[in-house]
């Protein structure tokens, strides 16, 4: 009887995990291209730093992060993956939705305090939920995205 | 520089692959399973391979080193009871001309109703099945069978596959990590092949044991009562039965009666009582 | 103190540099949240406990850059960087670096 429960647990968590998990990524992606347009007017560039310095009377760091955690069915499928080879499909869109989140919650910080552009800005992704060198523990990535923003 | 606010056009990500998560998980898993059956069945096919180039003192080494003999030492009062089943055991070996290693019983005081059959001719037989068999044909019938397993070295072969599945799985890091169902998908997609096997060298082994009972008393009647009776015991799930190793009772029952007739076995015959002492402990 | 990611203040001149400042914090979540994020790890979705924690210990690491900064006897720290590394199971290290100056 215990096979037949740990089969039925795994599928009920695997379905969970697909339908949950693409209902979230669906209304954060459309949440996410809501903000993108509303903030589209402010240009955030990554160079600055060997320019000549923008004209500007202020200054000031923005930081936004994001951790963003992945669900059942795609550590599942990315387990899969870890066998077969290749690319890893399922974790594109959870990366991507973590840096445009990043970006846009520094955007905003930006926006809030009156800057006209956010220059230098800088990238970083790290993988906070597993050990270093290990496959134990969950998936959960942290995008940290910060720049100048000037005003 | 001017700035030109322009937004990146959606229906093409770049950075996501437009293929379906379904689709993609479909294809990962097929390949997966695949791989596995397939290694699985690769594995079987060595296996059968090298156990056949063992020899008889090697079998025996393999089985002393893995025999759990402390578990079965049996008391005095058993000791009629395990010279009896010794003695009807090698009695059958002798008859089917299979003497390659000789057998030894052990029984083993639990009530659970079973006999099994280990490397180097070791077979444990449970006092529960003593206490179970109402004549001499049905123990025979059941000894017979781990006989026919033994002549078949399915153990050993049992035993390779494992190991090298062990390793293979292990190697890859399956045994380790806490990969969800991963190691479930290609332990399970694993055990459905061994199933296979399984089934197929349990057909094999009754075949073997009917083969040996006929020799012995010239008819198989009442050879197979034990399972008639225990098959109303059994209340198996469905989903169980078909991860047990063994087949349907009432199937080998079907399946051994249609044999016998082919063959033109007569399937009635003269009860062969088991010896006062034994039977009724 | 004005902190950018640019080498310099923009309007202003450096007038004088004390070199690299660094400040960094190494945070553990209780096992609350690890028994929340481990849940919303079956469904997805962001870890907003995390991210949390993470934004409190980035704030730490900068406020400590910054008092270093401070004592050296500067206004404002240019070239920020920070980085982010998963030192153990559950434990994050948040890293913010810069280089120390004086600007008028």
């Amino acid at each position: 009887m215990s096979d037949l429960i740990n089969v039925i647990i795994f599928l009920g968590l695997l379905a969970l995990g697909y339908f949950s998990g693409t209902y979230f990524e669906q209304q954060h992606y459309k949440s996410i291209k809501k903000r993108e347009k509303k903030t589209l007017y402010v240009p955030t560039v990554t160079f600055g730093a060997k320019q000549a310095m923008p004209e500007a009377r202020d200054a000031a760091l923005f930081a936004g992060s994001v951790v963003i955690g992945a669900d059942y069915f795609k550590t599942f499928v990315s387990y899969l993956r870890n066998l077969v080879g290749g690319r890893v499909v399922v974790y594109e869109s959870l990366l991507d939705r973590g840096r445009r989140e990043a970006l846009l919650r520094m955007k905003e910080q930006a926006i809030a305090w009156g800057a006209t552009q956010v220059v230098n800005v800088r990238l970083e992704s790290s993988n906070i939920g597993q050990q270093a060198g290990s496959n134990k523990g969950m998936m959960a990535i942290e995008v940290i995205a910060y720049g100048t923003g000037v005003k | 520089m001017k700035y030109t606010p322009k937004e990146i056009p959606e229906e093409v990500n770049v950075n996501v692959t437009r293929v379906h998560p379904l689709v993609n998980f479909a294809y990962l898993l097929g390949t997966t399973i695949g791989v596995s059956i397939l290694i699985y069945l690769g594995l079987g096919f060595a296996a059968a391979q090298l156990t056949t180039r063992i020899s008889p003192e090697m079998e025996i080494k393999i089985g002393q080193s893995l025999f759990p003999k402390g578990l079965f030492s049996s008391s005095l009062k058993n000791q009629e009871r395990l010279e009896y089943v010794q003695e009807l055991a090698t009695s059958l070996q002798e008859d089917m001309g299979a003497t390659r290693i000789p057998i030894t019983v052990h029984l083993w005081e639990n009530e659970a109703l079973n006999a099994a059959i280990f490397p180097g001719g070791n077979i444990v037989v449970t006092t529960g099945l003593l206490d179970a068999v109402e004549t001499e044909n049905e123990l025979a019938f059941v000894l017979a069978h781990e006989l026919g397993h033994f002549a078949a070295r399915d153990t050993l072969k049992g035993l390779g596959r494992s190991l090298v599945f062990v390793f293979v799985t292990s190697a890859i890091g399956l045994g380790t990590q806490d990969a969800g169902g991963l190691s479930a998908v290609v332990s399970t997609s694993g055990q459905l092949t061994n199933l296979h096997f399984r089934i197929r060298q349990e057909s094999a082994a009754d075949l073997y044991a009917l083969e040996a009972i006929i020799r012995r008393y010239q008819h198989g009647g009442n050879s197979l009562d034990l399972f008639e009776r225990i098959k109303v015991k059994d209340s198996r799930g469905k989903f169980e039965e078909y991860l047990s190793t063994h087949p349907l009772t009432q199937d080998r029952i079907d399946e051994l009666n249609k044999i016998a007739a082919q063959r033109g076995w007569l399937m009635e015959g003269e009860v062969t009582a088991m010896p006062e002492n034994i039977s009724n402990w | 103190m004005i902190l950018t990611t640019l080498e310099g203040v923009p309007g202003q001149e450096i007038v004088e540099h004390f070199g690299l400042v660094q400040g960094s914090t190494i945070r553990a979540k209780h096992v609350g949240k690890d028994i929340m994020a481990s849940f919303k790890n079956i469904i997805g979705g962001e870890l907003k406990g995390y991210t949390e924690l993470l934004q409190e210990a980035r704030k730490e690491a900068v406020e400590r850059m910054v008092s270093q900064a401070d004592r050296l006897g500067a206004n404002a720290v240019v070239n920020v960087r920070f980085a982010t590394s998963s030192v153990a199971q559950g434990a994050a290290e948040l890293f913010a670096y810069g280089t120390a100056v004086r600007v008028k």
